[in-house]
């Protein structure tokens, strides 16, 4: 791991951190403790595996080493499990790492979980003052932004409620409120953006987008990739050590083609999918394109049994958070084929283009059967597709936006001045 | 380090704050029920020491002997009643949200301290009513309370970290709590007992602090020095193990809770 010459100026610093957890139950009562130290007295002292790697212990992590500098969010994404909230409470303060050291400096804004120090008993005002406290602001500041605070969570009249009369949606729209009106230097984020609605969840990014403009130091956990994609700049892929670390869509790219359990080949079937290819029209592999690149996907397949009327279905999905940008495929006779027959080895070749916005993809491949309406199989991630550009800011498709003086439409409205070369 | 410790305070005065309002809300008594304990039980002890036995207060009337003792007894074992249980009840902040810990138990004991507080106005009713009358020596009284807060503490933070790793500890806090009260001179002066269970008695620091609270307010003398001095002591050391080694054991919390 290169190390920066200025890493001591970096807010967030984690250096090569291990840690450790007891797998397993621990002797939580004084019955349970007797017997188990009796045990120990006995035999001696433990064996070596009860405090090394052995059965009784895992570590959560493996020597992961970061900076986060200010102004500058990073991802941390892996499927559950992995590690992820671990390293937020280590940044916390809340753990302490096994090996290493973890430091974070400057005042410092955790949502770890937003409603995490609401008592139910308390109105919404009682609990602004108290989450506010333990968030680390002082009592006038809160007083000064009570109102924001209030019309920020959009909750209204309620606010002299019990916090326990809220829906879960309130409490958390709230938590989320006082937190944002926190003025951290460090922020730590893990998972708080997924509460509310729609429109609520884009007022939390865009306030997370203005923290960051203003220098704060970000660190994002979460399973929505496409808020991952939309905050950060460098992204973590992690599976208790850190697997993949650079720029975001690099670290997205490496967690959705790392998770290949969504292979589903179906062998031993009617018909199998043995390979797919992805190529551009020269026939040279990508795995990143220009948006509107004419690419190939060359698919073999075998057949196991004689299968007339079929479908050859094609799909694409946006990898970040599995949305279908495209559904289709070609029927049989369309492809040329109107029965196969069992020992016979197909290669299909599938043009299409990429009129798609920067992420990253992935394509899908099966075989439908009409008569029964059943997936023979399916062959996913057929291939895996990194789309580059830097002209949208968000969104899908690609629409070859262009932009240029028009004449008015209206007859009444004439032209101030025509523009030269008309 | 001057920042933490004004952040420190600001948010201890939160914590109370909730714990206040949570203690009273949806009661009918509210504070009521800060008095109502120490008269319920200073009334069934005078009944059995006036009416059933008589006992020798030293010239003290019962029921103010045996209130000024109950006041600051259920002080004390109020205070590390919520102590034991204030990591555990809290652990949904302890798991996740960074800030000192010991505000649970201190705030346990702070909050208690308001209810004595409120209690003790029905400590000076009586003493107008019985016609004891305030000397000099009522000067130390916040000595007396100052090591017993001491004490308290000390005790609150080991209880509410034991509490966390063995949940035994709240059970069998209420069994030694109850054994404690009649250990020390709450509701009978402890010298009335002889032999060597004195002695054993002697070393209960809770007796000299307890007693501390009858010499200063109605006896208008010092509390005996000797073992006020040795138990301010003991309060002290108490609270400074206390101290360090929940600090020690505070990384495991969230690990062990």
């Amino acid at each position: 791991m290169p190390k920066r010459s200025d890493s001591s100026e970096a807010p967030v610093i984690f250096d090569g951190v291990w840690k450790k957890f007891r797998r397993g139950e621990r002797a939580d009562s004084l019955r349970d403790l007797i017997p188990a130290v009796t045990r120990r007295v006995v035999r001696g002292k433990p064996p070596a595996d009860e405090l090394e790697d052995g059965s009784g212990d895992f570590w959560a992590l493996r020597d992961v080493s970061f900076e986060v500098h200010p102004g500058e969010a990073l991802g941390i994404i892996g499927p559950n499990g992995a590690g992820k909230s671990t390293i937020l409470k280590l940044l916390t303060r809340i753990l302490k790492p096994t090996r290493g050291t973890s430091s974070v400096r400057g005042r410092t804004g955790a949502l770890i979980e937003v409603a995490a120090g609401f008592h139910a008993d308390l109105t919404g005002r009682e609990n602004i003052y108290l989450q506010g406290a333990i968030l680390g602001m002082k009592r006038r500041e809160i007083a000064r932004t009570m109102d924001e605070i209030i019309e920020f969570a959009d909750l209204g009249d309620f606010i002299d409620t019990p916090v326990k009369r809220f829906s879960s949606g309130m409490s958390a729209r709230l938590g989320f409120s006082i937190a944002a009106h926190l003025d951290p230097d460090v922020l730590i984020i893990d998972e708080v953006l997924s509460v509310g609605d729609m429109a609520f969840q884009q007022r939390c990014l865009d306030r997370m987008k203005l923290f960051k403009s203003r220098g704060v130091a970000i660190v994002f956990v979460s399973h929505n990739l496409q808020q991952v994609a939309s905050l950060c700049d460098r992204g973590i892929f992690l599976q208790h050590e850190v697997r993949a670390q650079g720029a975001v869509h690099d670290a997205l790219a490496a967690y959705v083609n790392g998770t290949d359990a969504l292979h589903d080949t179906g062998a031993g079937t009617t018909i199998e999918i043995t390979g797919a290819d992805l190529t551009d029209v020269n026939g040279e592999p990508v795995t990143t394109v220009e948006p509107g690149t004419p690419l190939q996907l060359t698919v073999d397949y075998e057949v196991h049994e004689e299968l007339s009327d079929f479908h050859l279905g094609f799909v694409i999905y946006r990898s970040t958070d599995n949305m279908v940008v495209y559904d289709g495929g070609i029927g049989c006779e369309e492809a040329g084929l109107e029965t196969v027959h069992p020992g016979q080895h197909l290669r299909l070749r599938f043009d299409f283009n990429t009129h798609l916005t920067r992420g990253q993809y992935h394509i899908q491949v099966h075989v439908y059967h009409n008569p029964s309406h059943t997936h023979l199989c399916k062959y996913s991630p057929a291939a895996s597709l990194g789309v580059a550009e830097s002209r949208s800011y968000a969104g899908v498709a690609d629409v070859e936006l262009s932009c240029v003086q028009a004449r008015p439409a209206l007859p009444h409205a004439r032209p101030v001045r025509p523009a030269s070369g008309w | 380090m001057l920042h933490e410790q004004l952040e420190f305070r600001e948010l201890l005065l939160s914590i109370v704050r909730r714990d206040l309002l949570i203690r009273y809300k949806q009661t009918i008594m509210g504070f009521g029920w800060a008095i109502f304990m120490p008269v319920l039980n200073t009334i069934i002890f005078s009944v059995i020491f006036t009416r059933v036995t008589r006992l020798d207060t030293g010239g003290i009337p019962y029921p103010i002997f045996a209130f000024a003792g109950l006041l600051p007894w259920n002080f004390f074992a109020t205070s590390l009643r919520f102590s034991v249980a204030s990591l555990t009840s809290n652990s949904a902040l302890v798991t996740k949200v960074y800030f000192p810990r010991e505000l649970f138990p201190l705030s346990a004991v702070l909050v208690s301290l308001i209810d004595f507080a409120v209690a003790f106005l029905v400590l000076a009713a009586m003493m107008v009513y019985y016609r004891i009358g305030i000397t000099w020596t009522v000067l130390f009284l916040p000595i007396v309370l100052l090591v017993q807060v001491a004490f308290t503490i000390g005790v609150g933070l080991i209880l509410s970290m034991a509490n966390l790793f063995y949940r035994d500890i709240k059970y069998l806090f209420e069994v030694v709590i109850t054994v404690w009260m009649f250990a020390t001179s709450v509701v009978y002066p402890v010298h009335l007992v002889g032999g060597r269970l004195a002695k054993v008695l002697m070393l209960n620091p809770m007796t000299p602090i307890i007693d501390g609270y009858r010499s200063v307010l109605l006896r208008g003398t010092l509390p005996d020095p000797g073992p006020f001095a040795a138990a301010a002591a003991l309060s002290l050391i108490v609270l400074a193990i206390g101290w360090v080694v929940f600090h020690r054991m505070e990384f495991r919390f969230a690990e062990e809770i």
